[in-house]
């Protein structure tokens, strides 16, 4: 179990909560059980490596083929950020 | 937690909107700050409350550090100005901003301790096109970058430096654009701040 940070662009796909309760013991566990609750939130993947994830405000490594070597507890807080972009 | 879109207009109190006009002027004079990237465009958050059918305005939070330059963000712009963006003498490199996410990561949370919404991104244009003299408007690709954001994008004209202008556009839309209303009477309580 983990504490997933829902950006504030994001909450739309989680009824405005800003954090999110989810199973799992690494980051992979965790951003699976996120995206079964929150389909809407799987467009946070759809340009890969934009996403950056924060565990307890320090950057983890970005790539989802990494994550299962991730491990999270329920004492983690995990942020999640897209970044935005201007021309 | 109310929601930025549906609303009818876009409240932005006179202070504030010096605060922008000052942060745009002072990255176009090179004036930059110690921890700043030093390129001469500015880029920023708007946060406030909603109330009603307006939002207001509250916080202008200038953001410091350009990742653009940053892998993996690097080749993700590299690739959208390519495909999308009006060519230019300015080199690719130079074109171009991505909030760096650690500083982003700061800025959700300062905002979601004092209870702001976060409205959007503001960034200016300085040079006039042929046809489009103010550059008020967003670009094909400021709408691209913005598309699905769920936020405004909020373009300032410094075309004449001495005349700004700004403009809201929701994700970028130029056919979705809430009118702005700029005011030096507040009809409603600033938040408190937490700096």
């Amino acid at each position: 179990m983990a504490k997933i940070i829902i950006p504030f662009p994001l909450r739309s796909h989680t009824d405005n909560q800003r954090a999110v309760t989810v199973d799992g013991d690494t980051l992979a566990a965790a951003m699976d059980s996120l995206f079964n609750r929150h389909p809407g939130l799987q467009s946070i993947n759809r340009q890969p490596g934009l996403l950056s994830i924060f565990i307890n405000g320090r950057a983890v490594e970005r790539h989802p083929e990494q994550w299962q070597k991730i491990a999270v507890t329920a004492d983690d807080e995990i942020t999640l950020i897209i970044p935005i972009a201007g021309g | 937690m109310a929601h930025i879109h549906g609303c009818a207009r876009i409240i932005l109190p006179e202070p504030l909107w010096k605060e922008i006009k000052e942060h745009c002027r002072r990255k176009l004079a090179g004036d930059f700050l110690p921890d700043e990237s030093p390129v001469p465009r500015a880029y920023g958050i708007l946060a406030g409350s909603r109330h009603g059918d307006e939002l207001v305005i509250d916080r202008v939070l200038p953001v410091k550090k350009n990742a653009r330059n940053r892998e993996p963000l690097k080749s993700y712009m590299d690739q959208m100005l390519t495909r999308h963006a009006v060519p230019s003498t300015t080199p690719t490199a130079n074109r171009g901003w991505i909030t760096d996410p650690a500083e982003l990561m700061e800025c959700y949370n300062r905002c979601d301790r004092e209870d702001l919404l976060i409205f959007g991104t503001y960034h200016m244009h300085v040079v006039a096109w042929k046809g489009d003299p103010r550059r008020d408007t967003p670009t094909r690709l400021d709408t691209l970058l913005a598309e699905k954001s769920n936020l405004f994008t909020f373009i300032i004209s410094m075309v004449d430096i001495s005349s700004p202008s700004i403009r809201a556009f929701f994700e970028g839309d130029p056919a979705r654009e809430t009118p702005l209303v700029i005011t030096d009477r507040p009809r409603y309580p600033a938040p408190h701040h937490h700096p």
